[in-house]
């Protein structure tokens, strides 16, 4: 039963993880940027919740609604100002300058605000489905707010497919991820689809970090633990292929699971980075930062 | 020929990379279903003048689509007030399947896909090049090169445009398929098109082209 509830949990984990990698891989698809910044905005989710209701004392719908648009404003804002500046403009940055640079930056400016308004305590936002954990197969548990995670991460991929395969904009999308110039041929803003899925994914992260949050807590640095393994599991797929990334993200989180529940509980994380770099070590050709589309 | 009421209307327009200049001060009018080639050697600078009004590269001068001074660097502009850019080496979409790749050219005036594939813009392009119908649900990267023109140009003839512009469109192709290619191009112009072809071969395009427009050294001869 141990084996049977570590897998639970590491798929649990591993689907944010996979939420995660695909928000990373679809925006640099059509961005040519890295968003290093995706885990600040669910703790921007877990710790705005949690600080509207149990300080403000807001509703929870309510603490939910203005903490998901303050995500999706700080998003619009950040895209319109900074990149739009950084790629659009008449001293447009290239390469790992603009890869990695302007969203690192990013994520440290959340992470400086979030210390100053939510302090260096674990938080969580309040459970959406409170109780005790589910039991099943009489020994196998799942959090509540786990089969929440699963219920919406397997949502929101349904609803990511549907958009690309029977919406002219998701295909759009996908245009300005393979070919910009071709993009722009025929219309297409590739500088509008980065920032609607800059904002779309900020929104769902933040979603994300809510749901989650009762199970982990979050601290004002906790976002960028969150971006590196979406990152790594991203890095698995090469950054271009949505479909090898969630097939990392939940292999990671399984294996992280079983590191902790069968190696150690205290160093399960650290060895899982260890067992990643041997794996890029082995199978250097298994990680590879391929140029989004030019053009 | 151009009258009054030009297509297109170009003034003293000049296109620059860097310091090199590609274009210089091209002067021309192309009038309303007029069919147009734009000839010279290579790297004289046609594909630049093409680049230039469609948007894609910096240019300066002025250009008017139908009277209506266009914005310079605005290739979206540019495909909506229907202009239509088939370029060099087609910039299609690899991974995307060949009906998507022509799908897309919908997107010019339409963002509604059911209204896409209902159109008779879409039904048209499809039916351009026949023996593209048994490849349309395959990746355009696995086309070969002259299916992937024709689904280039097919696409570009989804945006229901008023100018087609098409850029060396039998680049590297067999002269089976160039043919072809020329069938398609003179369908579209029947259809009361206006088409400029960019071509370093000009009596293939004058099969079809009333008049040409040389281009020598980056200036229109």
């Amino acid at each position: 039963m141990k084996f049977g509830n570590l897998i639970i949990a590491g798929l649990v984990t591993g689907s944010i993880y996979a939420v995660f990698a695909v928000c990373i891989a679809v925006w640099y698809r059509v961005a040519n940027i890295l968003n290093l910044a995706v885990g600040d905005f669910a703790m921007i989710g877990a710790l705005g919740v949690d600080n509207l209701v149990r300080e403000k004392h807001w509703s929870l719908p309510a603490a939910i609604a203005a903490t998901l648009a303050a995500a999706a404003g700080t998003a619009y804002v950040y895209d319109r100002i900074v990149l739009r500046l950084a790629q659009d403009g008449r001293r447009r940055q290239e390469g790992i300058v603009i890869i990695f640079f302007f969203t690192f930056a990013l994520s440290f400016f959340i992470d400086g605000v979030a210390k100053v308004l939510f302090g260096t305590n674990v938080h969580a936002a309040p459970a959406l489905w409170a109780g005790n954990s589910l039991t099943f197969l009489s020994g196998l548990h799942l959090e509540r707010a786990g089969l929440l995670v699963l219920a919406c991460a397997v949502a929101s991929g349904l609803l990511f497919t549907a958009y690309i395969r029977y919406t002219l904009s998701g295909k759009a999308m996908e245009a300005c991820g393979e070919n910009h110039l071709g993009a722009r041929i025929v219309g297409i803003d590739p500088r509008r689809y980065r920032r609607i899925i800059f904002v779309m994914t900020a929104v769902l992260a933040a979603v994300f970090g809510i749901l989650e949050s009762p199970i982990t807590g979050y601290t004002f640095n906790s976002g960028a633990t969150i971006s590196v393994t979406g990152f790594i599991a991203a890095a698995y797929g090469g950054f271009q292929k949505p479909g090898r990334a969630v097939a990392a993200g939940i292999g990671i989180g399984i294996l992280e699971a079983l590191l902790g529940g069968y190696v150690s509980s205290q160093y399960g994380q650290t060895l899982l980075y260890a067992v990643l770099a041997l794996v890029v070590l082995v199978r250097p050709g298994a990680m590879g930062l391929q140029p989004a589309a030019g053009g | 020929m151009a009258g009054d009421d030009p297509a297109l209307r170009v003034t003293g327009m000049s296109v620059a990379y860097g310091n090199v200049v590609a274009v210089h001060d091209a002067t021309f009018t192309v009038g309303k279903g007029d069919s147009v080639a734009i000839v010279g050697p290579n790297g004289n600078g046609k594909s630049s003048i093409l680049m230039g009004l469609a948007g894609l590269v910096p240019r300066s001068g002025r250009v008017e689509i139908f009277n209506a001074p266009a914005p310079a660097g605005d290739v979206m502009w540019m495909s909506r007030r229907g202009l239509t850019l088939v370029p060099e080496r087609r910039q299609l979409y690899p991974q995307l399947s060949a009906a998507d790749n022509i799908l897309l050219g919908c997107y010019s005036w339409t963002r509604s896909i059911r209204k896409a594939r209902r159109s008779a813009a879409f039904a048209r392009a499809v039916e351009l090049f026949p023996e593209l119908r048994s490849h349309l649900d395959q990746q355009a990267g696995t086309l070969s090169g002259g299916e992937q023109q024709m689904v280039a140009i097919a696409r570009g003839l989804a945006g229901d445009p008023k100018i087609f512009a098409v850029d060396e469109p039998c680049l590297g192709l067999a002269e089976s398929v160039s043919g072809r290619v020329y069938e398609a191009l003179a369908r579209i112009h029947e259809d009361g098109r206006t088409l400029i072809v960019v071509e370093e071969a000009p009596k293939r395009a004058l099969r079809i082209c009333a008049r040409q427009i040389e281009v020598r050294n980056g200036v229109v001869v």
